[in-house]
């Protein structure tokens, strides 16, 4: 046997690891994913609001701006009157409080304004006309995004001047009418046809569907709902919407020294503290508790340092006049936990009843939509049934805003329009189907956040002006942010679901595969033949914008 | 905040370093901080596994496989071989795991340390025997599963950075991956130096110490914000600088998550809160001077 001498290798490396594929081990593999955030989520106008709140960061305003307005053309009014669901949703509330979002589209949305930013306007002009009934926020909404896909549109308002409920509705130390005036002036010079102090009626609509290819119903919610106990003939008992749109006018009303305020919800804190500013003593009479009033913390947290009285689980029984004055008797309620949700079903305490006396009653106790004589089925809530893409029962006739439904918010307004642009759009083209969008990722919860990242910093609100001084006039009751405040603010957010391009993916793999691309539209690569899956990656995203999904062979 | 690190392509894709593996991760930033002109020297360890496997390794520079008592005796030969040669320019590093540095290979160390020998030496510390199937070392913390402590490690972890700085070596630093800036700045900083440079990196073995594939950081991170392994580095022995220290988070937050604390008591727990608290009451008083 003759043994062959082994050679000895000159270089005793031959190679690099690289050659090993690695990424066989894998069970799971990361994916760089655009997740919507809980606030986006939340928003009811489809806000992109972490994208537009990073372009705040970067101190990009105007971009800023223009991510805001492809969903709202308000922001400004939004920023002020939103009962943002957002800040409610955000996953920095778990932390160190959430992110001043409504604070932050007011800076945005004011910087607009000052610095005149037009709309953007249609790229190319459609023939089809549509008419939209009502310029309120989701009329206008509607028209709007009409407007900017191109088709010719015409509003119709009954009263003089457009706006609706920004206008009309609330009152100018929440929301200035020139901020009101500005972005509807604004709006309209996209391109939109107004008709204002034209009614349209049922009767009007056949006319005008030969006119208009398809019709918007945006008429709002001006019936005030009435209460038996109060004689609606009595001067001494008005609702709360004419006395807004009164105030707002500048038609001011004779109400004397005492008024009691029904209701516990936004309007009614609107019409207390409207009263504590023409000088009246002002008492809340709501059958919610006093700590549960469907009014926002806010608002009614501000109608108390103005002075107004609130008392909660109250019922009025009865209301008798004499010598001009109003005695209202009164019964301390709960409400019956059992009743369905919405329904209000107070459950008197017997032995406990008391008296009030007014000058005058403001009822705020909800409004429902005037629709007699309009071809469109309503629901028991009194609103136009619609479906996903906001049409109703009548061919080419669509509807939003307050006529459409009973969440009475502006932004849930804006939101409507826009969805109903969506439903007009495919009715125009011919397009069957709904309008659910495609399916989209799971939501970024608190615990996907690597909070490590985020150093805790506190929450600023705007400041509240002094309430003595607030009651003087109608001047703005909340102090803007700087823009160094709105900055800083901005700096909070976590920016969930939402790539930063901060290369922590690909500084914390220990396999050194995760690339960097440089295509716009993908910012990182996973090399299958390295990855392992262990998801360190996942875990060191500050955001949520990865997830791990099972590898199936 | 982003990181942002000017990384030489060292360290490669596809070696064999478990997935998640945080001393992968420690050694990337080590290897691809010195550069290309470094020599490393290595003993038996999770990492000569990760170096590669014969005849591929998975660092573009020459790797040293030595014996387990010899990291910081056979560094300072080639060091002095380099120098000799007028290669003075060449960082030699020496990569090794608790076991090779607070053990085996630590009658090395000192001398080396005593010596002031020109080279880097960096402990990739995962408290154990982790790459033999989970022994126990000196670095295995009180309390702490391993394969042959079944019960708990009845002793305390040696204070292996207290016992370099009491060298006097020109640097002495402790590092974790979970603060990888940290980690840079302080194998840049050793680069910078001449003389007998010592880091201690804190790694959260996966299997050996129970944590999930991606938690490793994390469990790094809540070691420093417990006060279990704050991060600091001294100078010459004497000055030292808190880098992060104790944030009021409880040891039971770090101890819960590994899997080789799991038979611990609540009495245990508090036990250790209180040596731990001992500790950094005597550690922070360097700090001040």
């Amino acid at each position: 046997m003759c043994a062959v001498a082994k050679e000895i290798p000159p270089v005793w490396t031959t190679g690099w690891t690289e050659e090993l594929s690695t990424g066989t081990w894998r069970s799971a593999t990361p994916v760089h994913e655009e997740r919507p955030s809980p606030c986006k989520n939340a928003c009811p106008a489809g806000g992109n609001i972490p994208l537009w709140i990073q372009q705040v960061r970067e101190g990009q305003y105007h971009s800023a701006w223009l991510t805001l307005v492809a969903n709202n053309p308000f922001p400004a009014v939004t920023g002020r009157v939103c009962h943002h669901p957002c800040e409610v949703s955000c996953n920095r509330g778990e932390y160190d409080g959430a992110v001043t979002v409504n604070a932050l589209e007011q800076f945005v949305g004011d910087l607009a304004l000052k610095e005149g930013w037009p709309l953007p306007g249609p790229e190319n002009n459609k023939d089809a006309r549509v008419a939209v009934i009502g310029s309120g926020p989701a009329g206008l909404s509607c028209a709007y995004q009409l407007r900017r896909r191109g088709y010719r549109v015409t509003v119709f308002e009954a009263q003089p001047e457009p706006g609706g409920v920004m206008r009309y509705g609330i009152p100018a130390y929440r929301l200035p009418k020139e901020i009101v005036a500005g972005e509807v002036n604004r709006l309209l010079a996209t391109g939109i046809e107004l008709r204002t102090g034209t009614v349209v009626r049922g009767e009007d609509l056949d006319s005008l569907r030969k006119e208009f290819a398809a019709l918007c119903l945006a008429t709002g919610a001006p019936r005030a709902k009435v209460l038996p106990q109060f004689n609606p003939a009595g001067g001494r008992v008005i609702s709360g919407l004419d006395f807004l749109g009164r105030v707002n006018r500048n038609d001011i009303p004779a109400i004397g020294r005492q008024v009691a305020v029904i209701g516990g919800g936004s309007v009614a804190m609107d019409v207390a503290r409207t009263a504590r500013r023409l000088g009246s003593q002002v008492k809340v009479l709501a059958l919610e508790d006093g700590h549960n009033l469907p009014a926002q913390a806010q608002e009614v947290q501000e109608a108390l340092e103005e002075g107004v009285i609130i008392r909660g689980g109250v019922m009025v029984r009865e209301a008798a006049e004499e010598g001009g004055i109003l005695n209202l008797t009164c019964d301390k309620v709960v409400l019956d936990p059992s009743a369905p949700p919405g329904v209000l079903k107070p459950i008197v305490i017997p032995g406990v009843s008391f008296q009030v006396s007014a000058d005058t009653v403001i009822l705020a106790v909800g409004q429902d939509p005037d629709l007699d004589g309009f071809p469109v089925r309503q629901g028991e809530n009194r609103v136009i049934e619609v479906d996903h893409c906001q049409a109703t029962s009548g061919a080419g006739i669509f509807a939003c805003g307050d006529a459409a439904s009973t969440d009475r918010f502006v932004s849930a307004a804006i939101g409507g329009g826009k969805r109903a642009v969506l439903g007009i759009e495919r009715y125009l083209e011919g397009r069957g189907g709904n309008c659910g969008g495609e399916p989209v990722p799971d939501e970024v919860s608190f615990k996907e956040i690597n909070t490590f990242y985020f150093p805790v910093a506190a929450r600023v609100e705007r400041k509240a002006a002094d309430p003595v001084k607030r009651l003087q006039d109608f001047r703005e009751a909340r102090v803007a942010l700087t823009e160094e405040e709105a900055r800083a603010q901005a700096h909070r957010c976590f920016s969930c679901g939402h790539c930063l391009k901060c290369d922590n993916c690909y500084y914390y793999c220990p396999d050194m595969a995760v690339i960097r691309e440089t295509l716009p539209e993908k910012l990182y690569g996973i090399q299958d033949r390295y990855c392992k899956g262990c998801g360190l990656c996942v875990e060191e995203c500050p955001r949520g914008a990865i997830v791990l999904k099972e590898v199936r062979r | 905040m982003a990181y942002q690190f000017a990384e030489e392509k060292v360290f490669c894709s596809g070696h064999h370093a478990c997935p998640g593996c945080n001393a992968a991760l420690a050694i990337r930033y080590i290897v691809n901080t010195l550069g290309k002109d470094t020599v490393a020297v290595v003993p038996p360890s999770c990492i000569a596994i990760i170096s590669g496997p014969q005849p591929l390794s998975s660092m573009r520079i020459p790797v040293y496989q030595t014996t387990l008592e010899a990291s910081a005796a056979s560094a300072a030969g080639i060091k002095r071989a380099l120098k000799a040669r007028g290669k003075d320019h060449v960082n030699v590093v020496a990569m090794a795991g608790d076991g090779g540095t607070y053990d085996i290979g630590f009658q090395a160390l000192s001398s080396a340390a005593e010596r002031n020998e020109d080279i880097i030496y960096i402990c990739l510390d995962n408290e154990g025997y982790m790459n033999t199937g989970a022994q126990k070392s000196s670095s295995t913390p009180f309390m702490a599963y391993t394969t042959s402590t079944p019960s708990g490690k009845p002793t305390v972890k040696k204070n292996i950075a207290e016992i370099m700085a009491a060298h006097r070596i020109p640097y002495t630093a402790t590092a974790t991956t979970g603060y990888l800036d940290d980690l840079v700045r302080k194998v840049q900083r050793a680069k910078e130096m001449k003389g007998m440079r010592f880091i201690v990196v804190l790694i959260p073995c996966l299997d050996g110490w129970g944590v999930a594939d991606h938690e490793g950081a994390k469990i790094s991170r809540l070691a420093v914000q417990t006060g279990i392994f704050p991060l600091y580095e001294v100078e010459d022995g004497r000055k030292y600088t808190l880098n992060h220290g104790p944030q009021g988070i409880p040891v039971e937050a770090y101890l819960r998550r590994q899997k080789r604390y799991r038979h611990l008591t609540g009495e245990q727990i508090d036990e250790i809160q209180r040596m731990v608290d001992s500790d950094w009451e005597y550690l922070r008083t360097k700090f001040d001077s």
